[in-house]
């Protein structure tokens, strides 16, 4: 999975990202601003955006309303300091699909972001089925069969990411895009080793 | 309906105004009846009287003496009460006298006059009339001459009396019904007349911080009467919707930048619990978390600055105040800002006209100057200059420029520069350290002292920014 920060309080983004790699094993871009933040939306399959809405150049809201009016379906939560029944409304109304009050708990952010990721995916359970096969995105544990898979954390991913799309065909450019962040292409090469990885 | 209400007032006005016509009316009626009764009544005495003195003749002996013919007495006035009568003959004396005639009564001739009188508890009204001519005509002189007569005559006045009391009391229900009508119409006109203030005090009580407008109908609005009062409803309406909406875009700005660096620090530590991590990896932590709690310490020290200056503006907070020189407190402030204009290699030039004394706190000048020079300094480029300028501008009124050859400020961000937290660029100031705030404190504390705070700025040239002060002239 893929994610996107928009923050300018650059300590903040950063502490928010390594906890999603961390803990989520999720590839994780930031952005700065609202211009470089709807420009990365444009330009990649996010499968979601965590969005700051006091941003130079384009406020928060702003991003929301030009992703929505372009059509994009990526799921966006929303981190606001202002906790206000009116602006939560004119948020949600705008086609946020969640939000946070500054300051949030770190924990509750990474179980909401997951919770948008597999919402986008049309899944809805943490816990994922495929035949004999046990993906549990909250723990990030795997079993088959009920005995326990160990994984490293690429591996992992590359599980996860297929284990929302059950039976679909997924391609090795769609793989890199959702696992990877900015500078994916030179992993193109990589991923095939996962694959046969997660094959044996 | 509440005792003190206009409703009310305006009715009981009207009804007690109605009510002394009512009474006037009565009244009015009642002697009219009785004085168009009387005389009716005067007349027929009268007439009676003349038709008495007919029956007064001559006797045949042609000396002029006479006698009453009673054959022909004509019938009383009211055919229930007989009528009293008497008629004397100026020779002659009493020639006749009715036969019902009240016990202890004594009349005597006498001039015309007529009165009323009470007999044995019965009204009369009473005619004597003299020097009646006795219309008995004989052929010859008399030898005596002729008789004059006196007659008086009386009528009981008791049907008189019923008549008036009947007519008084028909006038009197008429107008009490006509009264009591008038009231539920003043009632209902009034209740009608008053609705547009219902209507007001409706529409008043849907105005929410939501919704500040007072919407109210034309018809309303355009009442001789509503029109003042919903004029300055809305006007202070559209004063309390400006200050409130200044609060709460400081509360919302002052939440975003508290909420912020606590944000920060959270997730901080959140993040650096999540898992082991090395000596390393937590002493950074640590230090960025102390970094955030210092960046969160001078903002609180800001905004409280701003609340303080707002206070004093209003007058919350008086203290006592000193004289001071305007020349030395703004070179103390200088002294504070050398440091940060050294660092940026930007030299501070003050140029000073003579004493401004003015009574003040100097800490709260000190906090004007300190604000403008940091500005100053910031948006400088390195190696320039500050232009610091005191004068005199009339008697009364020091004037201070502070003049800078920075970056200047664009012209549609001007008029914005004295609101709190406002910041043209945020990624630029929060580079600087700013936090929007010092602009807003310079203009509360400067205008605490009744002056007033301009900027002027040509982007690209440079900013000038001039306080006006009144001075201490006694």
């Amino acid at each position: 999975m893929r994610l996107l920060i928009v923050e300018d309080e650059a300590r903040l983004a950063e502490n928010i990202a390594r906890s999603l790699r961390e803990t989520a094993a999720y590839a994780v871009d930031v952005a700065a601003d609202g211009e470089a933040g709807l420009n990365a939306i444009e330009s990649n399959p996010y499968d979601a955006v965590i969005l700051d809405l006091m941003l130079p150049k384009l406020d928060g809201m702003q991003v929301l309303e030009r992703v929505r009016q372009s059509g994009r379906r990526t799921p966006i939560l929303v981190l606001t300091a202002r906790d206000d029944k009116e602006s939560v409304i004119a948020l949600l109304n705008a086609g946020a699909d969640d939000y946070l009050t500054k300051p949030f708990d770190l924990g509750e952010l990474l179980a909401r972001a997951k919770a948008l990721v597999r919402r986008g995916k049309g899944q809805a359970s943490a816990a994922l089925t495929i035949d004999d096969l046990q993906v549990n995105t909250a723990d990030r544990t795997v079993s088959r069969n009920g005995r326990a898979i160990t994984l490293t954390a690429m591996e992992y991913r590359v599980l996860e990411y297929l284990a929302h799309r059950p039976g679909a065909v997924v391609s090795k450019k769609e793989l890199l895009e959702h696992l990877y962040d900015y500078n994916w292409e030179k992993f193109s090469n990589v991923i095939e080793v996962y694959i046969s990885g997660l094959r044996a | 309906m509440q005792p003190n209400s206009i409703q009310r007032r305006l009715i009981a006005t009207v009804v007690l105004s109605q009510s002394l016509l009512t009474a006037g009316l009565v009244l009015t009626g009642v002697l009219y009846t009785y004085w168009r009764l009387l005389s009716t009544l005067d007349t027929s005495m009268q007439a009676r009287a003349l038709s008495l003195a007919a029956l007064v003749r001559y006797n045949d002996n042609a000396t002029g003496d006479v006698y009453f013919d009673d054959t022909m007495v004509p019938p009383s006035i009211d055919p229930a009460r007989p009528d009293v009568f008497a008629v004397w003959a100026n020779r002659s004396g009493l020639l006749a006298r009715s036969d019902i005639w009240p016990s202890n009564v004594e009349l005597s001739p006498g001039g015309d006059q007529h009165w009323n009188a009470k007999w044995g508890h019965v009204p009369y009204h009473v005619l004597r009339m003299s020097n009646v001519p006795i219309l008995d005509r004989v052929e010859g002189p008399l030898s005596k001459g002729p008789q004059t007569l006196s007659i008086i005559y009386a009528s009981p006045t008791v049907r008189l009396r019923q008549q008036v009391r009947a007519a008084g009391i028909i006038i009197a229900v008429a107008s009490l019904v006509l009264l009591v009508l008038m009231a539920k119409f003043a009632l209902r006109g009034v209740g009608k007349g008053l609705a547009p203030l219902q209507t007001l005090a409706e529409q008043a009580a849907l105005v929410s911080t939501q919704d500040w407008e007072l919407r109210l109908p034309e018809e309303v609005e355009q009442i001789a009467e509503i029109e003042p009062v919903a004029r300055s409803m809305k006007e202070t309406l559209a004063r309390l919707q400006r200050s409130f909406v200044q609060q709460r875009d400081f509360l919302a700005n002052a939440a975003h930048e508290l909420k912020t660096p606590v944000a920060v620090l959270k997730s901080t530590l959140q993040s650096l619990l999540q898992r082991p991590r090395s000596s390393d990896e937590y002493r950074t932590g640590l230090n960025q978390s102390l970094e955030d709690i210092e960046r969160l310490e001078r903002l609180l020290q800001w905004m409280l600055r701003l609340a303080r200056a707002e206070q004093w503006a209003h007058g919350a907070l008086r203290r006592n105040l000193e004289l001071i020189d305007l020349n030395a407190n703004c070179e103390e402030a200088i002294e504070r800002v050398r440091s940060l204009a050294r660092s940026r290699n930007t030299q501070i030039v003050l140029s000073r006209n003579g004493p401004l004394l003015l009574r003040g706190d100097p800490e709260d000048l000190r906090l004007v100057w300190t604000n403008l020079l940091e500005n100053a300094v910031r948006y400088s480029p390195e190696g320039s200059r500050v232009e610091v300028d005191l004068a005199q501008d009339k008697r009364d009124l020091a004037r201070l420029t502070f003049k800078d050859y920075g970056v200047g400020i664009p012209s549609e961000e001007l008029p914005h520069i004295f609101e709190r937290f406002y910041r043209g660029d945020p990624s630029r100031t929060r580079a600087t350290g700013g936090f929007g705030l010092g602009l807003a404190i310079a203009k509360a504390l400067v205008e605490a002292y009744g002056g007033t705070i301009s900027a002027e700025s040509t982007p690209g040239k440079g900013t000038c920014m001039t306080v006006q002060l009144p001075l201490d002239t006694g």
